[in-house]
């Protein structure tokens, strides 16, 4: 009687944790302060977290497999942000089947032609900023690094004249629906698949905890906890849909503020957290800051903010959109590694990189007394025109 | 919450469709139309559970309902305000 009642009375408490987990998006302010918090662990760990460095090794690594590239790259599976890219899309994929939300999805064509197009821009413009929205803003902001300003300002221009772009696509080429496939054959088979979604995701998270262990015993702890850091960002991301270009395209859209006051929390709860670090000199100054202030950001800033929202998706949106089965995004990833293998060499021995600016430490500009009170007023200022434009649309463009 | 009562005005099929487009193409759509009538969505892609509910409310718009269809998709009705 005792034993029956411990068991069902835990196995309520699981199934109610599982509801509270799973049945409901996660809110975006608290994703992205748990997003503040990874990131932190991330440079406790090694370093600050990036998406586009395991692009590069992986678009590498086709260059290398067709002859282009006469060096052989680092091993995808040894290479530190190439395991974080896993991971992340692994904490994606197992959040989407926890939610029993994973579903592959196929769409009209025009939507792969922009997925390649955007795939491009987004490369092109994270090798002139040294970053994508990661890399380039958010743990450049982050960090101090006068560049992830520069690209803000970018992102935001870019986004603009995407979103013009979309509005005259859909009025010129109105596209047909994609519907999904049969699925009500799947009540048919033997197996039911929403029932088996769960296990499954829970199945991989644990995979990618022992493969920590296993990365531990080959003596290579540092990359172990680089797959599972990942984890954690794409299970936070997905479940809470965290998206930069909602932040950015938003304004702009339907006047929506949630991602911007999501991003903006995040932003400077990373860089209260990085002031910790670096005010006393736990993190040496220089870690993050390495973004070409300011050609460099504003230039790489317009070219990838219209990219991504071409593509539906920016850095780390693409990883987890990829990982829920979203097909554009999977078409997307593509020319975002190869054009980023592509542009850096070109682009480095072509001399530009120096031309396009230097690395900028705003507390070495400012000082410390002055930089965190600066960055509380630009977000603060920042939430206030989003919460403005979302009552007075003034910023709206249809 | 039974919605086979209720006929549309119009239909925006967006399925297959992810973000922005369903969004954009609902809001463009319910733009052309007359106030009071009936906007029906039907959409794949997850994030519009959470977008389209928001964006009709605070457009002064009324979600009539939002349904998850056997076939695979959801069905949202939308009456303009």
């Amino acid at each position: 009687m005792g034993n029956n009642s411990f068991w069902s009375s835990t196995k309520e408490e699981a199934r109610g944790l599982y509801a509270a987990l799973f049945d409901k998006d996660w809110p975006p302010w608290m994703a992205g302060l748990l997003l503040a918090v990874i990131c932190t662990v991330y440079v406790l760990w090694r370093n600050p977290w990036g998406v586009i460095a395991g692009y590069r090794n992986w678009g590498d690594w086709f260059f290398y497999g067709i002859g282009t590239f006469a060096d052989r790259p680092l091993s995808p599976l040894m290479h530190n942000f190439s395991l974080s890219n896993i991971g992340l899309l692994g904490g994606a994929l197992a959040s989407s089947l926890l939610a029993r939300q994973w579903r592959f999805n196929r769409q009209p064509g025009i939507e792969y032609i922009k997925a390649l197009v955007g795939g491009v821009l987004m490369g092109f413009g994270s090798v002139v900023a040294a970053g994508c929205n990661v890399g380039g803003f958010y743990i450049a902001v982050g960090t101090f690094s006068a560049s992830g300003f520069a690209m803000m300002a970018g992102m935001i221009i870019g986004t603009y004249f995407a979103l013009r772009y979309l509005l005259w696509e859909i009025e010129k080429f109105p596209s047909k629906a994609s519907p999904p496939a049969a699925p009500a054959s799947e009540k048919t088979r033997k197996i039911d698949w929403n029932k088996v979604q769960p296990y499954i995701g829970g199945a991989i998270i644990l995979v990618i905890i022992a493969l920590f262990y296993v990365y531990g015993a080959m003596d290579q702890t540092m990359l172990g906890g680089f797959l599972f850091l990942g984890m954690l960002v794409g299970l936070v991301m997905h479940r809470s849909r965290f998206c930069f270009v909602a932040a950015f395209r938003d304004v702009f859209m339907t006047g929506e503020s949630k991602m911007v006051r999501a991003v903006a929390l995040s932003i400077v709860a990373y860089a209260l957290l990085m002031a910790v670090l670096k005010w006393l000199y736990i993190t040496e100054d220089g870690i993050g800051v390495y973004n070409r202030f300011w050609l460099g950001g504003l230039g790489g800033g317009i070219i990838f903010g219209f990219g991504m929202v071409l593509a539906g998706g920016c850095g780390s949106s693409s990883l987890w959109r990829a990982g829920e089965g979203n097909t554009k995004l999977w078409v997307a990833l593509v020319p975002f590694c190869l054009s980023m293998s592509f542009f850096y060499p070109l682009l480095q021995n072509a001399g530009w990189f120096d031309k396009l600016g230097s690395a900028v430490y705003l507390p070495a500009v400012f000082s410390w007394e002055w930089t965190l009170p600066l960055y509380g007023i630009f977000f603060l200022l920042w939430v206030l025109i989003a919460l403005w434009n979302e009552k007075s649309e003034k910023l709206v463009i249809f | 919450m039974d919605l086979s009562g209720i006929t549309s005005d119009k239909v925006l099929d967006a399925r297959g469709l992810t973000c922005p487009m369903p969004m954009l193409k609902t809001k463009k759509t319910l733009k052309d139309m007359a106030s009071g009538t009936i906007l029906e969505v039907w959409g794949t892609d997850p994030g519009s559970k959470n977008d389209i509910p928001t964006f009709v409310q605070k457009g002064g718009h009324q979600l009539l309902g939002m349904e998850d269809v056997a076939e695979g998709y959801t069905r949202y009705l939308i009456k303009k305000g």
